[in-house]
């Protein structure tokens, strides 16, 4: 019966244009805009390494000086270059690395291709396995390139392609970098976390990854300048780049990868220890106060879903309500004008659940066509939300999961509406109908 | 075929109660073509809605095919008027936007025939009316005689036991209504029962048995006494 229900759904489409139009255009206005707040959301919200979520710590220390006039209780939001690279060299957790974003200019040396900027960031060798970071060519640097700033990149797919012939392996192959000539270790495939979790804080959280990846000590030693943000509670002691290595200046990024979630006490209980040494010597002012995020309390912490997003969405869902209002009206009027046809149904044999669901599937048949140009609308708002601001392109994709809540949730939408002009429509008493008619 | 005993059917608003039907006693045989008549008002449609399960009665007692309705839920009198009543409306009550087929096909639906069964039935009963070549007009595109015959074929298309026609012939012409009746006469002669409300002495005198309704109680007339009646209503000297 309910590919007969369905067939009934469909030329049911036709029997009142002007009412079907409307119907479906305005549930599917409703769904877009819902579903365009959603995709965003769902997007920005997203958690890019869920397996690891756990096992991916990001530690705060507090450096700030004991008369720190606007305290909030927390710590920077960064480390400092000597912690980062303290931690860093101490491997108190399974892997590790500090970060900090680059500007690079990359001199392909072609004439068809002018120097130009890019993104990069300075890490160590852990941070691609850390973050599944997937090669194309080639494979990390060594240790040893780590430990002797080695004149090592590891570069994007991107740029391979647009400084090499497209599908050629340029391992090997040099590539100068502001004003140094770099050895190609790797090359990495298309890789694009949403939200991009591993830089946060100075980059643009949504943007597609970076083109060049260098060692730290290489970009240190090449004095690399940081593209990020920096936090300074005091003067450096020194002038220049050197000064900002020597200072209580926060600037850098850094996480660990541990082996176990479990490990996690024991790691707070390392850097607990580290603070306690730093005291020591002279540092740390303030009472220990370290924090430990994981990658979903990281990414909660950074708000990376910001409150406009939040209340859009909220209010797309009030306008899809709004919508369904409007949907259950037209259905009403659409349901009320076929008494005479529910009342023959009746006389001929349906009984009232057989009259419900007839009407509840044409509902939904209305809900599919919504759904349909509603994925529709919703792929041109998108499309044209990326066209104002690029770095929300991977924020404005529609995938898989989208798509199927676009078609549940319009269907869900037109039964909901479905549901009173159907009940409506079952207490038609065949008997009034079929003399009337 | 079709019992009632001391059946009634009382109609209530909070301010008014209307006694639509009072000890309505009726026996309808197998294979009888019974006619109904009685003044607008008398409770004739009432007793057609009551006997198609359309409607419930107040009290007394109503057996159909030797089984008794009374405290049936929705699904068991749909099945029941599904199986074993036809209907012929008046107004025809086709579905408009449905074909002729399709229009037939709507009681076949509901019996949970399979796909070829309901074919076999469709074109039977389309042949039966004479109408098997416009299987695929819709309503809008046939006369009103020709509409009536759908709504038969589309009655007839279950096989059931009886059929109810309300006033068949009452939107037809003389020379549509006589063919329309010649038809109901062929069902009738295949052995099905039928039961027809209608206002025309003619029709009504063309029926095995006359039943009149006045003030919601039966009053069954003899053979004779309805011709005599019928040659009344169409002389002039009688007007």
């Amino acid at each position: 019966m309910f590919r007969y229900y369905l067939s009934l759904g469909f030329r049911s489409l036709r029997r009142n244009p002007i009412l079907t139009t409307l119907m479906v255009l305005t549930l599917s206005v409703g769904v877009a805009a819902s579903i365009t707040t959603l995709t965003i959301l769902h997007a920005m919200s997203g958690n890019p390494i869920p397996h690891k979520s756990e096992r991916l710590l990001v530690p705060l220390l507090d450096n700030l000086p004991a008369d720190n006039g606007n305290d909030d209780g927390e710590p920077p939001e960064q480390l400092t270059f000597m912690d980062a690279i303290n931690l860093w060299e101490q491997k108190g957790a399974f892997r590790q690395t500090p970060l900090y974003g680059l500007g690079p200019a990359i001199d392909s040396g072609r004439d068809d291709l002018p120097p130009f900027f890019t993104e990069g960031v300075a890490i160590g060798r852990d941070f691609f396995a850390m973050f599944e970071a997937p090669f194309l060519y080639g494979d990390s640097w060594s240790s040893e390139d780590d430990s002797r700033g080695a004149k090592v990149v590891v570069i994007s797919r991107s740029l391979a392609e647009k400084l090499f012939d497209r599908g050629s392996n340029p391992v090997g192959k040099k590539v100068r970098i502001s004003d140094n000539d770099f050895s190609i270790v790797g090359v990495l495939d298309k890789w694009d976390p949403v939200p991009k979790v591993y830089r946060l804080i100075g980059g643009e959280r949504f943007d597609t990854s970076e083109d060049v990846f260098v060692p730290i000590r290489t970009a240190v030693a090449l004095e690399f300048d940081r593209n990020g943000s920096m936090d300074c509670s005091s003067d450096p002691p020194g002038p220049g780049f050197q000064g900002y290595l020597k200072s209580e200046c926060n600037w850098l990024q850094y996480w660990a990868e541990l082996d176990s979630a479990s490990s996690r006490l024991a790691y707070a209980d390392y850097l607990l220890a580290y603070v306690s040494e730093q005291k020591a010597l002279g540092r740390f002012a303030r009472p220990v106060n370290n924090r430990l995020f994981n990658v979903r309390e990281w990414l909660d912490s950074r708000g990376v879903v910001d409150d406009d997003t939040r209340t859009s969405t909220w209010l797309s869902f009030a306008f899809l309500l709004v919508c369904l209002v409007n949907t259950v009206g037209l259905l009403l009027a659409k349901f009320s004008a076929r008494p005479g046809e529910i009342g023959v149904r009746r006389a001929l044999g349906a009984t009232r659940a057989d009259v419900f669901r007839q009407y509840l599937t044409e509902a939904a048949v209305i809900g599919v066509v919504g759904a349909l140009i509603g994925l529709l609308l919703t792929w041109s708002a998108l499309a044209y939300i990326r066209s104002l601001d690029d770095s929300l392109a991977l924020v404005t994709r529609l995938d898989g999961t989208m798509l199927v809540i676009a078609v549940v949730v319009s269907i869900a939408a037109s039964l909901l509406a479905g549901l009173l002009p159907t009940w409506r429509a079952c207490q038609v008493v065949p008997a009034l109908q079929l003399k009337s008619q | 075929m079709l019992k009632m005993q001391n059946l009634s059917k009382v109609y209530r608003t909070h301010m008014i109660e209307t006694q639509a039907l009072r000890g309505f006693d009726i026996h309808v045989r197998e294979g009888e073509f019974v006619a109904v008549t009685g003044p607008s008002g008398s409770g004739k449609t009432t007793f057609l809605n009551i006997a198609g399960l359309l409607e419930e009665f107040s009290s007394g007692e109503y057996l159909i095919d030797n089984v008794n309705v009374a405290g049936m839920d929705d699904n068991a009198r749909s099945r029941l008027r599904n199986e074993k009543i036809g209907f012929i409306f008046q107004g025809f009550n086709l579905i408009p936007d449905l074909n002729l087929f399709d229009n037939v096909d709507v009681p076949l639906r509901y019996r949970g025939f399979n796909s070829a069964e309901r074919r076999r039935r469709i074109e039977q009963a389309l042949t039966q009316v004479g109408l098997a070549s416009r299987q695929r007009h819709y309503p809008a595109e046939l006369s009103g005689g020709q509409q009536q015959r759908v709504a038969i074929a589309r009655a007839l298309a279950g096989s059931p036991k009886l059929l109810l026609a309300d006033e068949p012939t009452g939107n037809l012409d003389s020379n549509m209504a006589r063919g329309v009746m010649e038809l109901l006469e062929e069902i009738n002669a295949a052995g099905t029962t039928i039961l027809m409300v209608t206002h025309d002495p003619e029709l009504a005198a063309r029926a095995q048995r006359n039943v009149h309704i006045i003030d919601g109680q039966v009053s069954d007339l003899e053979h004779e006494t309805r011709r005599a009646l019928a040659s009344l209503s169409t002389t002039p000297e009688a007007v």
